[in-house]
This record gives structure tokens, C-alpha cells and sequence, in this order.
């Protein structure tokens, strides 16, 4: 209702201005929504060129591919409005993926890493790598906050310690660094499985998983003082410091929900390619940073949308469907990405620079 | 502020003592004998060749580094240079760029300088750096080898599983590649060869060859663009594919080969969400490389038809055995006359075999 007020309220003010005013106005529109349109476009020449893009087998692969990325840009997102970033996400959701895999292997699977380990409940896997990844961000948060580093080289650096660390998990009980497959059951399920089908297609489960962090997310920036703190910290620390925001505790909060997202993500990896090795989750970090930015997450700071990450998040796994379903050549999809990256970012530093 | 200084004081100290344990705790005080330069700690076949190759050096009282590259020459060669200062009686080197002779050049040349033997081992250096210098020898594999067992495998599996591969009934097996990487001559051959051997074998039985799920895609593969022969580019490509190639459209892939394991591993959890290779009758083959544990089990299990094995073991044993004769001081060859060997260049072959379970 309040939005449809707005909209109309929007529509209005429009109306009052004089011939020039307008086009001007009508250029500023047209260089905000370019991305949207250049999106729609590109939908339909594919659609058109390959009509199955648009069947439902084919929306709900691009559904369950963006899912998969969510929960890390979500993490990522944080730190950027902080006007951080996060280097180490990618080895977090590895380390995780790979502890949650070899805690649940099937019972019996022959070469199974810890061969005596009982069957753990997948519930209690999720809880322990959630706060492995909380303790990385834990650390990331307290050395940017406490000792006034550059997320960028703390990250840096732990991406590295976690790297090293699970280098040394996978030399661990009888696995001499194979790839932990052989998972069970239970856990195979409860993330590939599904509950719901649109017409033969089945939605994965861990579609719903990122569905309900995301409200979570939405939640958390939008309706908690957390959240309000988290962007007062972003766009202005002194402003924010002055104003009573305990800034220290808000940085170090945010990199831990940040790390507890990328547990999450580990966790889904794990048993959505069911195959863990050390270069599991390397580079992660990269897309789910591009995702940010590209849905209007900027380095400025204290500027982010929950819609805008998803949309960033989408857009990238559109661009590599879409590819795909066209037979264009691997290497274009790099150029396409870079100018993408550089031309949401362009159009967002102009947002900015207007409003202000 | 002085609470603030003593945490951090109390931190640092914590993290050197943390160091200090880590470090007694490894054998780096002793200084080692034979150096090992591995290309990427993150591979799992040269992890598996590591495990083996420590084994077999720490049972027969060798001392030995090792050393991760992490996929960057620089990083290597400055090890190898270091570890030569240090003292290095024997290198075994699984070089990283193996595009051009430069590499390995510097590296050759380093161990001349210090009059010590290199061993090259896994990525294949050119004829020339091998003879360059009379105490280096190079231990691999057959590149081409293996895609010309993969390919000769499928040929024959699809000979004898004919009328159940071919799904939908047209007389023709569709397939999907998935190339580990771009520009590496171990996935150019196999993608090469997987599929002309197959050809080969079903056009002289009288059978049309195997056709790409994709008529458009004149490349006859999709590519790992990370270039890390891995599960996830294997798994995204095959539920892409998967998407509009399956049983309601008639059109279901009906092959799938893969450069390594991992991607085939990657490609059967794609195919057990739409309900085929979860262990039942509704099945598609599905071929790797490199026979990990892994495949292995999928291929117990009735998920996966087969890989090409390639033998760490042997390798390490190989190489253990050249790294012992350096040491004592013998011919570097010695006692290897049970290997294959190329006829005029110290190189061994240590063979691939196909696996079938």
C-alpha cells in the first residue's frame, strides 16, 4: 500500500515538470533500469534462439544455481556495505564443505575418512560447520575491528591459515587427500531431495534453504537495530561512533553472520556436487563479490539491497546459462562478465554521486 | 589503552608460541636429502602420489621436503632454488608450466650448477630438456595413452550395450565431454581421443558414431573455465544440459565422458537429481580418468561404467627408486630395466589400465 502511494506520489511529481525537465528525468530512468533492460533482452533473444531455455526443467536449473550462490553473496554483501570486503569466504565454505562431507559419509563406505565414526544427525553436521564458519569470521571481524586492519588483509591472511588447515583435514584418518564422496543417505536428501515438483521437474531442497535465509537476511538488515547499525557503520564509522553504534561490536557481528552464511554454503556444496576436494569453494568469493556489486552493493558503503544481491546473484548465473544454451564460445563469458561488473558499477557510482 | 596493549601483546605472543610448536613438531630441522616439488597440493591423483611417495622414502630411512607450488612457477622455481642452496643431494620436480621448455631450462640449470640429479615427474617435460643434462630423467605417464583407453573402453562398452544405451531408439548415442582444462595436453588428448577411438570402433562394426548433445556446439565439449578439472563445472554444465536434453523431451543424453573423476563424479550427482545412476536399472554410462577411490565405488555400485587407472603407486615406487640411487651415489637409471622406457631419452612410462570394477 505505502509502495503504491509512493508510485503514485513518484507519478505526480513527474507530471509538474516542464518539457526539459522531463527528458532529463526520462534519460536518468533509462540509464538506472539499463541493466534490468539489457537483462530482459538477452532473456528473450535466448528464448528465441533456444526455446527450452524458458521451459520449466531449465527456470528451476536456473533457480537452483542461483540458490546455490545466495547464501555466500548474502555473507559477502555485509562486509562490502561495511565498505570491506571478504577474500577468505571461498576456503571457508572448502574447509566447510569438506568437514561436513567426511562427518557424513555413509556408514560403511569403504573408503571412508574416519571409518569408525558413527552416523552423526545432519542437523548437528550443520550446527558445527555453521560455527566453524562463524569462528573464521569471528576472527576476520576481530582483528578489522580491534586492530583497525583492512578487511582486505585480514582476510588475506586467513584465507590463507584456511587454506593450510584443510589441506591438513584432507591428509586426515585414511583419506591421504582423495576427494570425500560416499555421502549418506540422509544428508543427500535432505539437500538434493525435494518436496516439490513443477510439473516432472523437482525443486531441490536447498532452494528453500536459501529461500528462508534470504527473508532471514532481509530480516536481520532491514528490521533489527543490527542491521540499522551495520549501515550507519558503513556509510560514516565516526558519525556512527558519535551517535552512541557500538562500532567494534557491530564489525565483528557482521563478519560472523557472514561466516556462518558461508558454513551454510559449504554445507550445500558438500552434497550438491558430492565430491570434496581442496580446490572445493576456491574463488567463490570472486562471484559472489561480482553478484554484490552488480546489484548495486557499493564500496562507497553503507549502500545494499537484499533484492539487489539477488538480482546480482541471478544475472551471473543467467549469463552462464544463457551461454551456454547458445553454444558461445567458454571464453566470451569472461568479457561479458567484466563489462557487466563495469557497467553496474558505473551506473551505481552515478546514482550515488547524484543523490549526493 | 593498556588493557588494549597487553591483549594484543598477549596475542601476538600466543600466535609465536602456536609457531614455535608447529614448527618442532615437523622434521625441518633435519636437513633433508631429496627435495619433492609438487605442482598443486589441491590435485588429488598427486596427492595420492605424495601419500605413497612419503611411504615409501620414510621406509627406506630417506630424508626428504616437500613443497606445494600451488599452480605458480615463480613460486616454484625460487623452492627449487632455495632448496638447492640448502643442500639438496637429489630434486624431483612436477613442474608447473610445461607449455615451454623456459621452465624447465631454469630448473635444469639450477641442478647442473649445483652438480646434483633432477627428476621430473606427472607433467611431461619436452626430449630436449631431458638430454640437456645427464643426470636428469623424467617419470610420467603417456599422455595420449589414456584417451586412447577411454575411448577404446567406450567403444567397446557401447558394442555390447548397444540397444540399451541408445534411450530414445534413433539408432544413435548422444553424448556430453566435459574438458578439464584449456590448453593442457593431457585434456586435449583425452578429449581427442575419447571420442575418435569410440568412433573408430562403432563405424568399423557398422554403427553411425557418436553425436554431441549439442548440434550447435562445434566444439564437441564444455570446459572447466576455472581450468581446475572440477566437479562443480561439471555438475552446473550437465544440470544445464540436463534441462533440455532429458527423457520428457526425448532427447536424453545418452553418454557421458569425462576428463577426469571428479567431473564425472560432478556429472552423476546431476544425473541422480533427475532420477538415473543412483544405483538402479535407469542408468547412462558415465566415463572418467584417473580411478580414485571414489570412482571406484561408483562404479562398484553399478553409478559409473568405468575409468582409465592411473597408477600413483607406481609412480612413487619409481621414484623412490631413482631418489635411493641418487643418494648412494649410483646411475640414475639403475635397476629400472623392468620399466617402459622411451628409446633414446631417460624418460619412464608408467603404463595406465583401463578399470572396469
Amino acid at each position: 500500500m505505502k509502495l503504491f502511494a509512493n508510485y503514485m506520489q513518484r507519478a505526480r511529481d513527474f507530471r509538474a515538470l516542464d518539457r526539459r525537465e522531463k527528458g532529463r528525468r526520462l534519460r536518468e530512468i533509462a540509464i538506472n533500469y539499463s541493466l534490468y533492460a539489457l537483462l530482459l533482452l538477452a532473456v528473450i533473444v535466448i528464448g528465441i534462439r533456444s526455446p527450452r531455455f524458458l521451459s520449466v526443467p531449465s527456470l528451476i536449473n536456473i533457480l537452483s544455481l542461483s540458490a546455490a550462490g545466495l547464501p555466500i553473496a548474502l555473507g559477502i554483501a555485509g562486509c562490502i556495505i561495511l565498505t570491506g570486503t571478504d577474500l577468505s569466504a571461498g576456503r571457508i565454505v572448502g574447509l566447510t564443505a569438506c568437514v561436513a562431507a567426511a562427518l557424513l559419509q555413509a556408514f560403511g563406505y569403504p573408503n571412508k575418512m574416519f571409518p569408525r565414526l558413527a552416523t552423526l544427525p545432519v542437523w548437528a553436521v550443520l550446527l558445527l560447520v555453521m560455527a566453524i564458519g562463524g569462528a573464521v569470521g569471528l576472527i576476520n571481524g576481530f582483528c578489522t575491528a580491534r586492530f583497525h586492519l583492512h578487511p582486505f588483509i585480514v582476510t588475506l591472511a586467513t584465507q590463507l591459515i584456511v587454506y593450510g588447515v584443510l589441506l591438513m583435514f584432507l591428509m586426515l584418518g585414511n583419506n591421504n587427500g582423495q576427494a570425500i564422496s560416499g555421502l549418506d543417505e540422509r544428508f543427500h536428501r535432505f539437500i538434493n531431495g525435494s518436496i516439490l515438483s513443477v510439473g516432472q521437474t523437482p525443486i531441490p531442497n536447498f532452494v528453500w534453504y536459501a529461500l528462508g535465509i534470504t527473508v532471514v537476511m532481509w530480516f536481520i538488515w532491514n528490521k533489527t537495530a543490527f542491521g540499522k547499525n551495520m549501515f550507519a557503520v558503513g556509510s560514516n564509522q565516526e558519525a556512527a561512533k558519535v551517535s552512541g553504534v557500538n562500532v567494534t561490536a557491530t564489525v565483528i557481528l557482521v563478519f560472523t553472520l557472514a561466516g556462518v552464511l558461508y558454513g551454510v554454503t559449504g554445507f550445500i556444496e558438500a552434497a550438491r556436487i558430492s565430491s570434496n576436494n581442496a580446490a572445493t569453494g576456491a574463488n567463490y568469493e570472486l562471484d559472489a563479490i561480482a553478484a554484490c556489486v552488480i546489484g548495486g552493493v557499493s564500496f562507497v558503503g553503507g549502500i545494499g539491497k537484499i533484492r539487489g544481491v539477488i538480482l546480482g546473484v541471478v544475472l551471473l548465473r543467467l549469463i552462464f546459462v544463457g551461454l551456454t544454451f547458445l553454444s558461445i564460445d567458454a571464453n566470451l563469458q569472461y568479457i561479458i562478465k567484466g563489462l557487466i561488473i563495469l557497467v553496474a558499477c558505473a551506473i551505481d557510482m552515478r546514482k550515488y554521486l547524484v543523490r549526493k | 589503552m593498556k588493557r588494549k596493549r597487553r591483549t594484543i601483546s598477549l596475542l601476538l605472543a600466543a600466535v609465536l608460541a602456536l609457531q614455535c610448536l608447529m614448527l618442532s613438531g615437523c622434521a625441518v630441522g633435519r636437513d633433508a636429502d631429496v627435495h619433492v616439488f609438487y605442482y598443486n597440493y589441491s590435485d588429488t591423483y598427486v596427492t595420492s602420489v605424495r601419500a605413497a611417495l612419503d611411504a615409501h622414502l620414510e621406509s627406506n630411512g630417506i630424508s626428504y621436503q616437500n613443497y606445494d607450488g600451488n599452480n605458480n612457477q615463480t613460486t616454484q622455481t625460487e623452492q627449487v632454488k632455495t632448496a638447492i642452496t640448502k643442500g639438496a643431494r637429489v630434486i624431483l620436480v612436477n613442474l608447473i608450466n610445461t607449455g615451454s621448455a623456459d621452465a624447465a631450462n631454469t630448473v635444469v640449470a639450477a641442478a647442473k650448477g649445483a652438480g646434483i640429479p633432477v627428476i621430473f615427474f606427472n607433467r611431461e617435460v619436452p626430449d630436449d630438456v631431458v638430454k640437456s643434462y645427464e643426470k636428469c630423467a623424467y617419470v610420467g605417464t603417456d599422455a595420449a595413452e589414456a584417451g586412447h583407453l577411454q575411448g577404446e573402453m567406450i567403444g567397446e562398452y557401447l558394442m555390447e550395450n548397444f540397444e540399451r544405451a541408445d534411450l530414445n531408439g534413433d539408432g544413435k548415442i548422444s553424448y556430453i565431454l566435459f574438458k578439464g582444462e584449456e590448453g593442457n595436453n593431457e585434456a586435449i588428448f583425452r578429449t581427442r581421443y575419447a571420442v575418435e577411438d569410440a568412433n573408430r570402433i562403432l563405424v568399423e562394426a557398422g554403427k553411425p558414431p557418436l553425436s554431441f548433445y549439442d548440434a550447435a556446439n562445434a566444439s564437441g565439449y564444455l570446459v572447466d573455465q576455472s581450468g581446475a578439472w572440477s566437479a562443480t563445472a561439471a555438475n552446473q554444465y550437465m544440470t544445464t544440459a540436463l534441462a533440455s536434453h532429458n527423457d520428457a523431451n526425448g532427447n536424453m543424453i545418452e553418454l557421458v565422458i569425462c576428463n577426469n573423476d571428479g567431473m564425472a563424479e560432478g556429472a552423476i550427482t546431476a544425473l541422480n537429481t533427475v532420477g538415473y545412476n543412483t544405483g538402479g536399472e535407469k542408468r547412462i554410462p558415465v566415463f572418467g580418468v584417473d580411478a580414485t577411490d571414489a570412482a571406484r565405488n561408483l562404479i562398484g555400485g553399478g553409478k559409473m561404467a568405468g575409468t582409465i587407472k592411473q597408477d600413483a603407486q607406481g609412480m612413487a615406487q619409481v621414484l623412490a627408486a631413482l631418489s635411493e640411487n641418487a643418494v648412494g651415489g649410483k646411475g640414475l637409471l639403475d635397476g629400472t630395466d623392468a620399466y617402459h622406457k622411451d628409446e633414446d631419452v631417460a624418460k619412464i612410462r608408467i603404463p595406465y589400465e583401463k578399470y572396469l570394477g
